[in-house]
């Protein structure tokens, strides 16, 4: 026994120092291996579908075209169960055994804040996160040199909302119905901020993720008086809060955060839906613009089935555009802190169907304007341009 | 003869599995460039078997189901994040105090075990994870609410540990710690007592047990136990919200007590590896091989195959992994002279 143990200890202390890496993880002369953690069999597995395909999309079109510097784009999807701990332990997976070069399109607020560590420690980049929330552009919080966000976060969509509604009319009351997690945390964090600025009170309703039944909170908010709700769910949840309010009588003008904007919302809330505002912060996909049109002509070519085209499916497309301007920027002899800096000369940069995009070294937030779009006869119709 | 589950243990083996857990990182270096994530996934198996080697001890011995372990992990995780980068005080005196907060909750939710059991005790279990889920939200000076709280690596003696190899022998040495103790509690007069409450609670309140007072201990050292887990979460993960702690992952944990063999620690210990070997390592490749095959979508067979070993373990192996191992040893212990009724 003894002497398994010392041939044992012996053996694997030889093995010590073993490790010879050359070059950068995931990069060899013909393919660039980029890692993505998605929600595949979790409550946002719907879209654990539509941002991977629209992300490939774009990699496919760019590697028919030759790739970037003859790499072609290969991207590995994990499954997180938008849960930080599964999240920690994919992401720990794509870098440790995958070898990933970065990572890319990561869902989820407290998924994201979770892997801050393994970023700044192995120093990987992590490029347009699936959140909006503007903790990812906080450039105090640990791996933030490492992150790269394309979105206006989201407190400052609800602040940006709440000034919008109140030019609207006078006399007007605000409530929010909000998602009880990271997301809205940072909802709140807006709202707390325009409640001050504008020295009003906002009336708050909260309801748990994958809620189905909102008629306690709708009934507050009528008791409360509210003539503009802010919606910050996903895609069912406005459907079926404007479908409630509707029952019952209320018609208060209804506004939505960013992830409440996909069109399925107008189609699926019907005549209770009209006239929703909701926050957009890329042009829209059906529109009539360089990226919208490729895209659209991309998926008729790929075959993709119209159900899936959408802001989603857009945004992993347009998202991939940034990943690959970065790539580009970091020239041929790739490595990440290349990559970083090739992604920290992007200035005013439109070419994502996107708002312009600018990072520097002590900004990484990328995008921080947004567009307001309306429910008008059933069809999406932007009402106007940038706001700051 | 056959001996039965309260022989003398061969001890023997223990100074070699020590030695097994301390060369295993140095063996999976020299083996792959992966060791780190490999590491990785032993050290979240070490949090996770402290944890259900605690509810084995209040599940498998008491016989108290409980739906609500994830929360007590989460009260562990939180106190200890609090105390140690808000009060300031040591990790060292930390990882003590924030697993009796956690007792203390466990306790305190002795209370209904006393008069509800089996599945309504599930149910008012699962409730106080629900309650302690919107308290954690609730306290958002000290948690940040659902925004999750940044937590600082463990520094004991003003050693700093960091990375999964430090807390590796970090977490190790409190999972056998762990295991040891809770073999010498289900041997002594506490166990016995658990185990009587198990098996007919008249029977043993006859036989002069304090029902109330087993019970709440039970409940007590089990949440001792998940607060310790959760504070080694806390501190080898550096970040924690109210999402790592949600009701499916107490259910997990009872599946991991299930398929290893409720009511023995070591069945605990075998039901964790398995269950998170399976999760982390078979259960990708499985779907990796079946994406070839017959193009099944990541994710959709992870809770497949649970439900499966779930649904077979409970038909044809009701005593769990560790049921097999013993009737295996003994198939052999007495061959030839084995007629395999015996045994089936």
């Amino acid at each position: 026994m003894k002497r398994l143990f010392i041939l044992l200890f012996g053996a694997s202390l030889m093995t010590i120092g073993c490790d010879v890496h050359e070059g950068p993880p995931g990069v060899t002369n013909t393919e660039i291996i980029i890692g993505n953690v998605q929600d595949l069999s979790g409550p946002m597995k719907e879209l654990g579908k539509l941002l991977p395909s629209g992300s490939n999309l774009y990699f496919d079109y760019v590697n028919q075209g030759g790739g970037v510097y003859g790499r072609k784009i290969r991207m590995l999807v994990e499954d997180g169960q938008y849960n930080p701990q599964k999240t920690l332990t994919a992401v720990k997976k794509l870098i440790e055994k995958d070898k990933v070069f970065c990572l890319y399109n990561v869902i989820g607020t407290s998924s994201v804040e979770a892997v801050r560590p393994l970023l700044e420690e192995a120093g990987i980049p992590l490029v347009a996160p699936a959140t909006q929330s503007g903790t990812m552009s906080d450039m105090s919080r640990q791996g933030a040199r490492y992150i790269f966000h394309t979105d206006t976060g989201y407190d400052r969509q609800a602040s940006i909302l709440t000034e919008y509604a109140l030019g609207m009319e006078d006399n007007l009351k605000i409530g929010l119905i909000y998602q009880d997690d990271d997301y809205g945390e940072n909802v709140l964090k807006g709202i707390g901020e325009a409640e001050t600025k504008f020295s009003i009170s906002v009336q708050k309703e909260s309801f748990q993720r994958g809620a189905s039944e909102f008629t306690g909170q709708v009934m507050n908010l009528i008791k409360g008086g509210c003539t503009h709700v802010i919606i910050a769910g996903i895609v069912k949840e406005p459907i079926i809060i404007m479908k409630t309010a509707s029952r019952m009588g209320y018609f208060p003008q209804f506004l939505g955060i960013s992830p409440t904007m996909d069109h399925r919302v107008a189609l699926a809330a019907g005549a209770a839906g009209e006239g929703f505002i909701s926050v957009n912060f890329a042009q829209l996909w059906n529109s009539n613009y360089d990226v919208p049109n490729l895209y659209r002509e991309l998926c008729q070519k790929a075959g993709i089935p119209e159900k899936m085209m959408g802001m989603y499916h857009y945004y992993g497309f347009s998202t991939a555009m940034v990943l690959v301007e970065g790539l580009k920027r970091a020239g041929k002899m790739l490595t990440r802190n290349k990559l970083i800096s090739g992604l920290e000369s992007l200035k005013n940069w439109d070419g994502a169907g996107i708002q312009q995009i600018t990072y520097n070294r002590n900004d990484h937030s990328g995008a921080e304007a947004v567009m307001l779009i309306q429910v008008n006869s059933g069809v999406q119709v932007p009402i106007s341009g940038w706001l700051k | 003869m056959i001996k039965g589950r309260y022989e003398d243990e061969d001890l023997k083996w223990i100074p070699f599995l020590i030695g097994l857990v301390f060369l295993i990182p140095f063996a999976l270096k020299g083996m792959t460039f992966s060791y780190k994530y490999y590491l990785y996934i032993l050290n979240i198996m070490g949090i996770y078997i402290i944890l259900t080697v605690g509810l084995d001890l209040l599940s498998g011995y008491t016989g108290l189901i409980s739906l609500g372990h994830a929360a007590f992990m989460a009260i562990g995780a939180y106190s200890s994040a609090i105390l140690v980068d808000q009060v300031g005080l040591p990790f060292i005196l930390s990882l003590i105090v924030s697993p009796i907060i956690a007792g203390f909750f466990g306790f305190i939710i002795g209370f209904p075990a006393l008069r509800v059991s089996g599945m309504y005790l599930g149910l008012t279990t699962m409730g106080f994870g629900f309650i302690i889920r919107r308290l954690i939200i609730a306290m958002r000076e000290w948690t940040q609410g659902s925004g999750g709280l940044v937590v600082s690596a463990p520094e004991i003696f003003g050693f700093t540990i960091k990375g999964d190899w430090a807390n590796y022998y970090l977490v190790w040495t409190l999972a056998l710690l762990v295991i040891v103790a809770a073999r010498r509690i289900v041997k002594s007069k506490i166990g016995r007592a658990f185990m009587a409450i198990r098996d007919s609670e008249q029977a043993a309140q006859a036989s002069g047990i304090n029902l109330a007072k087993y019970k709440m201990l039970s409940f007590f050292i089990s949440g001792i136990l998940a607060g310790l887990a959760g504070t080694l979460m806390a501190h080898t993960n550096h970040f924690i919200s109210t999402d790592h702690f949600d009701s499916m992952l107490s259910i997990y944990f009872i599946i991991m007590v299930l398929v290893g063999g409720a009511g023995t620690i070591y069945g605990a210990v075998i039901g964790t590896v398995f269950i998170v070997l399976l999760d982390n390592i078979f259960v990708p490749k499985l779907e990796s091989l079946l994406h070839v095959m017959i193009s099944i979508k990541s994710g959709e067979l992870e809770s497949f195959v649970f439900g499966l070993i779930m649904f077979l373990s409970i038909i044809f192996q009701p005593t769990g992994l560790y049921g097999l191992w013993l009737k295996i040893r003994i198939y052999w212990k007495l061959f030839p002279f084995n007629p395999k009724k015996r045994f089936t």
